[in-house]
């Protein structure tokens, strides 16, 4: 499903190049649960936006599900991401003069594929997945840190994405919310059979993921 | 549903970005507004003040008169028409030269007959052939006409002529349409003058030489009785005079007022100023909308990010923001429109009435010109927008998606 092939990040910083992530390769198999953890400036989260598609590499490949997802056209990489990857992200990451709707919504209306009316049929059933079709019309400001996230993820699974991607997505959340979400993620590739990828620095949360990915300075530890 | 819904998506977040800082919005538009008033009012007045002055400094003659050398010419007056006198020049004498430095030529004939049958037996009449559309001295002043332009069978007579608009003139036998008439000029050749197009004086010929014996020389088509001559805004005087003597054999140069010739040459440059000064204006309304799109576009560095992320596009991230400025910078420009209908009518109570009680007139531009500038100025202003906005968006729409979700500046 998913596979890093010499995979390499250097970034040019005032002080000299910094290698993030040093020739990495990787194979996650289609419908796996996976965490990546390590340290803070491990490189798990260069790691993660090159596989998603939102940093381009240095050197080597991503493939999703066969395609080299860094040789596409700018056009092209744009339409895969929002047909195959869905981002739950660390931060809140709604557009907030958007109601909780609107922003679910963001992911099929700009693909512009299928009617308006069904667009929103659509959208309206992704709330209820995650439990907040009643607050289909409220605007993120009035909805507590854990509704946001669950909206994100609302978002994330509007087009029906092959691999989701979380990038430390309970940092700022307290601990029952923070319960809930992971559930309702770990649901999601139960579920759906989407492929789950989880960057995060907390090992309790990591062990109750397939498969543990270790990164420590921009290598996988073994 | 199509590519037409995510550009409906996209308009629509452009509309709600606008809202979203509503006093930043305020001051932009509020700066396109003053900025298209103040072009708007400029330029209207500026066109209006080119029109009249065109009347009223052509009221005041041609900087110089070029006559056959043999010409005897005794000039106190405005250069308003050329002397009557029967030594000619040849009709394309001044064009073949390509003399530099002439703004407007006007070739005219003069006939200065006693047997036209115009006015009393005997009386001395002045039949002066021009071309209309190349004439700057008699057609200013106009006084009143007929509706519509001048017609080859149509004269215009001098302020001293009693015939009433309408009413038909024989000349020489053959008749014509008193199409106008010219207000008091004090100059006798003009005031006593009747005057016809150059293809109808010529078209005399005929008659003329049947009633005299005689074919007069201007009447001749390739040669003329003089020229009238405005120059261009560089241009001086002697310069001008020294390079029709030296390269046009056997002429005269007559100059008129120095001092009018100095005033026009001056307004014209001044206008020439303002013209520059209104593009400074636009430009630098540019650099702010640039420079503040630039602020816009990194505090909204995540959003950005955001959308690009779940497959926004860069050329629908930069089609929101153009959206969002030209919406801002074409409203500001209508509004700005409305502020500068408002300064015209202070222009015009201020200055306008003021000149019209002097005597002096103002021609203000029509209604089509007034609109055509209008919606320039709308169009202009979303350009200012759209080419402030470009540049910053398309630089963020470039930038890598984890830079803009991650990165600070």
């Amino acid at each position: 499903m998913l596979a890093c092939r010499a995979l390499a990040k250097r970034y040019e910083t005032d002080r000299g190049p910094v290698d993030a992530v040093r020739g990495m390769d990787l194979d996650i198999e289609a419908g796996c649960y996976a965490a990546i953890v390590g340290r803070s400036g491990s490189g798990k989260s260069s790691l993660m936006s090159m596989i998603g598609g939102l940093s381009r590499p240095t050197a080597g490949r991503v493939l999703i599900g066969g395609t080299d997802i860094w040789s596409l056209s700018e056009a092209g990489a744009a339409a895969f991401r929002n047909q195959h990857v869905g981002y739950v992200f660390q931060f809140a990451s709604l557009l907030p003069n958007l109601r909780a709707l609107d922003n679910v919504e963001l992911p099929a209306r700009l693909a512009g594929k299928g009617s308006r009316r069904e667009i929103t049929g659509r959208a309206l059933e992704r709330l209820a997945d995650v439990g907040l079709d009643s607050h289909a019309d409220a605007f993120p400001s009035e909805l507590s840190s854990g509704e946001q996230r669950r909206v994100v993820i609302a978002r994330a699974l509007m087009n029906e994405p092959r691999l989701l991607l979380a990038d430390e997505p309970t940092s700022d959340l307290d601990e029952q919310t923070e319960r809930e979400i992971m559930a309702l993620l770990r649901d999601i590739n139960r579920s759906r059979g989407t492929t789950l990828l989880l960057v995060t620095h907390n090992l309790s949360l990591a062990a109750k993921a397939e498969r543990i990915i270790h990164i420590a300075n921009g290598v996988v530890v073994p | 549903m199509s590519a037409a819904s995510s550009y409906r998506l996209l308009f629509g977040l452009a509309v709600q970005n606008l809202g979203r800082r509503q006093s930043r919005t305020l001051l932009l538009v509020v700066a396109i507004a003053i900025a298209s008033a103040v072009t708007f009012a400029g330029v209207v007045a500026m066109r209006s003040v080119v029109a009249s002055m065109q009347v009223g400094l052509s009221r005041v003659g041609a900087d110089l008169m070029v006559v056959n050398q043999d010409a005897l010419t005794n000039l106190t007056d405005a250069l308003l028409t050329v002397e009557p006198t029967d030594s000619t020049v040849a009709a394309d004498a001044i064009s073949r030269a390509e003399i530099r430095g002439i703004a407007r030529l006007a070739a005219q004939r003069i006939l200065r007959t006693e047997r036209s049958g115009l006015g009393g037996a005997g009386e001395l009449v002045d039949l002066i052939g021009f071309d209309p559309a190349s004439d700057f001295t008699i057609l200013p002043w106009l006084s009143e006409r007929l509706a519509g332009p001048m017609r080859p069978g149509d004269v215009i007579v001098g302020a001293a002529r009693n015939l009433p608009l309408g009413s038909q003139a024989v000349i020489f036998g053959l008749p014509f349409r008193v199409y106008g008439k010219l207000a008091r000029t004090g100059s006798g050749t003009q005031e006593r003058g009747v005057f016809l197009q150059a293809s109808s004086l010529l078209g005399l010929a005929g008659a003329v030489r049947e009633r005299t014996g005689t074919l007069p020389p201007m009447l001749v088509p390739e040669r003329v009785t003089g020229f009238l001559i405005q120059l261009a805004p560089e241009a001086t005087e002697v310069q001008a005079r020294f390079a029709l003597l030296s390269k046009v054999p056997e002429i005269k140069v007559i100059a008129g007022g120095a001092l009018m010739t100095g005033i026009r040459q001056g307004l014209v440059a001044l206008l020439a100023g303002l013209v520059g000064l209104v593009i400074a204006l636009s430009a630098s309304t540019a650099v702010m909308v640039m420079v503040l799109f630039s602020a816009i576009m990194a505090e909204r560095r995540r959003e950005l990010g955001l959308l690009k992320a779940i497959g926004a596009r860069r050329s629908q991230i930069v089609g929101m923001a153009v959206t969002e400025a030209a919406l801002a910078t074409a409203c500001g420009g209508a509004i700005g429109v409305i502020l500068g209908l408002l300064l015209l009518r202070l222009f015009e109570r201020a200055l306008v009435h003021h000149l019209g009680e002097m005597g002096i007139p103002f021609l203000w531009l029509d209604g089509p010109g007034t609109i055509a500038i209008a919606a320039a100025c709308v169009v202009g202003a979303a350009v200012v927008g759209i080419a402030g906005a470009l540049v910053p968006a398309w630089r963020m729409g470039r930038r890598d998606i984890h830079d803009l979700l991650w990165k600070e500046g």
